[in-house]
């Protein structure tokens, strides 16, 4: 690696390689599906709203705080690793280099997120303000400016203080952007220009402590390795993450479940599967998550014909992944060396994952009980779910 | 009939053999160690006996069967602790214990008496309920040897199993495999803690590049290195040494 721009685009062709590989998972899994029917159903119920919204609704005020907020939360993406405290080290000088890269990185991947609130919010401001397009527009710049402006900010902020109070400096970030969005969108210039100016001047005090400091490497490093895990754990959703070890929670409210499972030596496997499930958060929430999805739909859909095909989808991969995430055997366990018949890793899962099934059913079942047939949904679910059981790859 | 027998036994992760034709027996109450330098074959041996890996050639008896005869009496014939601690995070100390107990068709009341001692024994009491999350590395090493000794199988298979135990914790190990031994019980221990090996084994077997280079009593060691005074380390160090030679040689 010649300098440290080689490095940080070999690190960020390694970052996108690894957001890319598990995006594809997030956007072809049931969530997916979910979140069109939610993104279509809001925006039919929010043009709707719009033909019947008031004249005197509090437009500017409103957008100019979410805005400021979103504005606010500008979490800088410097890719930095452990070992970098002690292999970039001598470089300490030349890391300006890399923090541009990375903050140049860090505003492009996150001025989209408030600049499609702003768009989304365009109909609502020509519906009850009197703003032209000309100024709706020249405000959607200002917000791209005070995006740039506030990730410099939040990295001058983090390098000097080492992240400590970071909530304070979002804070006063909030608020001075959320005044200058509020007297941009009134077309009081002067005052926004005032107020983007005292935020530049906050902005430039923590530039300037900054200078000569040592590289943050330690609250960076962990900012990146909470980002990572945050970015795995959401994708663990969708897929199975390998290096995510799933935690752990005693949920000791279901403890009184194990005593249908008795001391005997036959039921060796299914006191371990059981426990297994129940315990650990990936398996426990994959089933509730799916079921609460189930239920949702179950009892606020009035289409039987709808409800029963998403039950069905949702049983088939409840049983599907819950019995794969229940079977993988990658790591040497213990019960591997135990005297017992080969297949009883297999009977215990499929006798759990059937236990979960039925419980989908009858929670599933009871949420449409207002709805004509709604039996017929209990039986789609255990159905499919048996099904899927049988005919999946032991 | 040995209690464990290896006869001629080739095997590895490739096509290339870590373990070449190794040939020994273990007999009834014995206890010995298996000794050798990192990447001798110690680890894969112990992974061939327990039935992880199947030897491409030769045979591996328990009590007379080999695990394809006899899955289940192979099985119950031994118990493992291994070199790293393997638990269940999602377990409680307790219910790695019943686990085994199950699993070995134990009666819960000989469960109960029997892991009461071993929790005293090895100070565990307090930590019944306790998740793995919380043990340190001495805990968790101590979580695999009383779910080992839980049940009475005729081989005990140990790997390092002194490392992180603290002082108390090796001693209770040791009386635990005198206890064991005396009621006729086997042990093999691997293990790199060479003045224990030589106090406690009734028998040493000298791994080396996949073979065996040497076994026997120290005083048979002793005899067949030339070196009637030497210790085990003396004799281990001989046996680098002597590989050294061969290689400039």
């Amino acid at each position: 690696m010649k300098n440290l721009r080689d490095v940080w685009s070999s690190r960020f062709m390694h970052y996108i390689g690894e957001v890319q590989k598990y995006m594809q998972f997030i956007f072809t899994g049931h969530i997916a599906i979910v979140l069109v029917f939610l993104v279509g159903a809001g925006g039919y119920q929010y043009s709707e709203w719009l033909k019947i919204v008031e004249a005197d609704f509090p437009a500017e005020p409103l957008i100019a705080l979410i805005i400021g907020v979103l504005l606010a939360f500008s979490r800088p993406t410097t890719l930095l690793r452990e070992p970098d405290q002690v292999y970039l080290l001598p470089l300490e000088s030349k890391m300006s280099q890399y923090f541009k890269k990375a903050l140049t990185w860090t505003f492009w991947s996150q001025v989209w997120i408030v600049a499609i609130v702003y768009i989304v919010s365009i109909p609502l401001l020509k519906a009850v303000t009197e703003l032209t397009t000309v100024g709706i527009w020249a405000v959607f710049f200002l917000i791209v400016v005070l995006k740039y402006i506030s990730v410099q900010g939040e990295f001058n902020y983090r390098y000097s203080e080492r992240g400590h109070f970071i909530w304070v400096d979002r804070l006063v970030r909030a608020v001075v952007f959320g005044v200058t969005m509020y007297f941009a969108l009134q077309t009081k210039l002067i005052l926004a220009l005032i107020a983007a100016v005292i935020g530049c001047a906050y902005i430039a005090v923590f530039r300037k402590k900054s200078v000569g400091q040592p590289v943050a490497y330690e609250h960076f490093v962990k900012l990146e390795q909470n980002r990572m895990m945050s970015f795995y754990r959401f994708a663990n959703y969708f897929t199975d993450v390998p290096h995510l070890r799933g935690s752990i929670r005693r949920r000791a409210w279901l403890d009184w479940l194990y005593k249908f499972v008795p001391y005997t030596k036959g039921n060796t496997q299914k006191y371990l599967v059981f426990r297994t499930f129940v315990r650990t958060d990936d398996h426990f929430y994959l089933w509730l998550r799916l079921t609460v999805i189930s239920a949702v739909i179950a009892a606020f859909v009035d289409i039987p014909v709808v409800t029963w095909i998403v039950a069905g989808a949702l049983s088939f991969a409840t049983t599907i992944q819950l019995k794969q995430a229940l079977l993988s055997s990658g790591e040497f366990r213990m019960d591997m060396l135990y005297p017992l018949p080969e297949n009883a890793r297999n009977i215990a899962v499929k006798q759990v994952v059937r236990i979960a099934m039925i419980t989908q059913a009858i929670i599933v079942g009871l949420s449409g009980v207002t709805q004509p047939m709604f039996y017929v949904t209990f039986i789609i679910v255990i159905i499919v779910s048996e099904l899927t059981a049988k005919m999946s790859k032991s | 009939m040995s209690v464990l027998e290896l006869q001629q036994v080739t095997g590895g992760y490739t096509r290339k053999p870590v373990i070449k034709e190794l040939s020994f027996t273990i007999e009834k109450g014995e206890l010995v160690g298996l000794i050798g330098l990192n990447g001798a074959g110690k680890s894969t041996t112990i992974k061939h006996i327990i039935g992880t890996m199947l030897p491409k050639e030769g045979d591996i008896r328990l009590n007379g069967v080999t695990l394809q005869e006899d899955t289940d009496k192979y099985r119950s014939a031994f118990s493992y602790i291994p070199e790293t601690p393997v638990l269940y995070d999602e377990l409680t100390l307790r219910e790695h214990l019943a686990l085994t107990a199950m699993a070995y068709g134990l009666d819960e009341a000989s469960l109960a008496a029997r892991s009461e001692v071993l929790l005293k024994e090895f100070r565990m009491e307090k930590r019944l309920n306790w998740f793995p999350s919380h043990f340190s590395k001495g805990m968790r090493q101590k979580v695999m040897i009383m779910c080992a000794f839980l049940v009475n199988p005729s081989l005990y298979i140990i790997d390092e199993p002194f490392v992180g135990l603290d002082p108390l914790g090796i001693q209770s190990l040791l009386d635990q495999m005198d206890e064991k031994k005396k009621e006729g019980a086997s042990i093999l221990m691997s293990t790199h803690i060479l003045s224990t090996a030589e106090k406690h084994c009734d028998r040493i077997i000298l791994l080396h590049e996949g073979r065996v280079r040497a076994q026997g009593t120290m005083a048979d060691l002793r005899r067949a290195f030339g070196m009637p005074q030497a210790t085990l380390d003396d004799l281990y160090i001989a046996m680098t040494k002597e590989r050294d030679h061969e290689e400039l040689a």
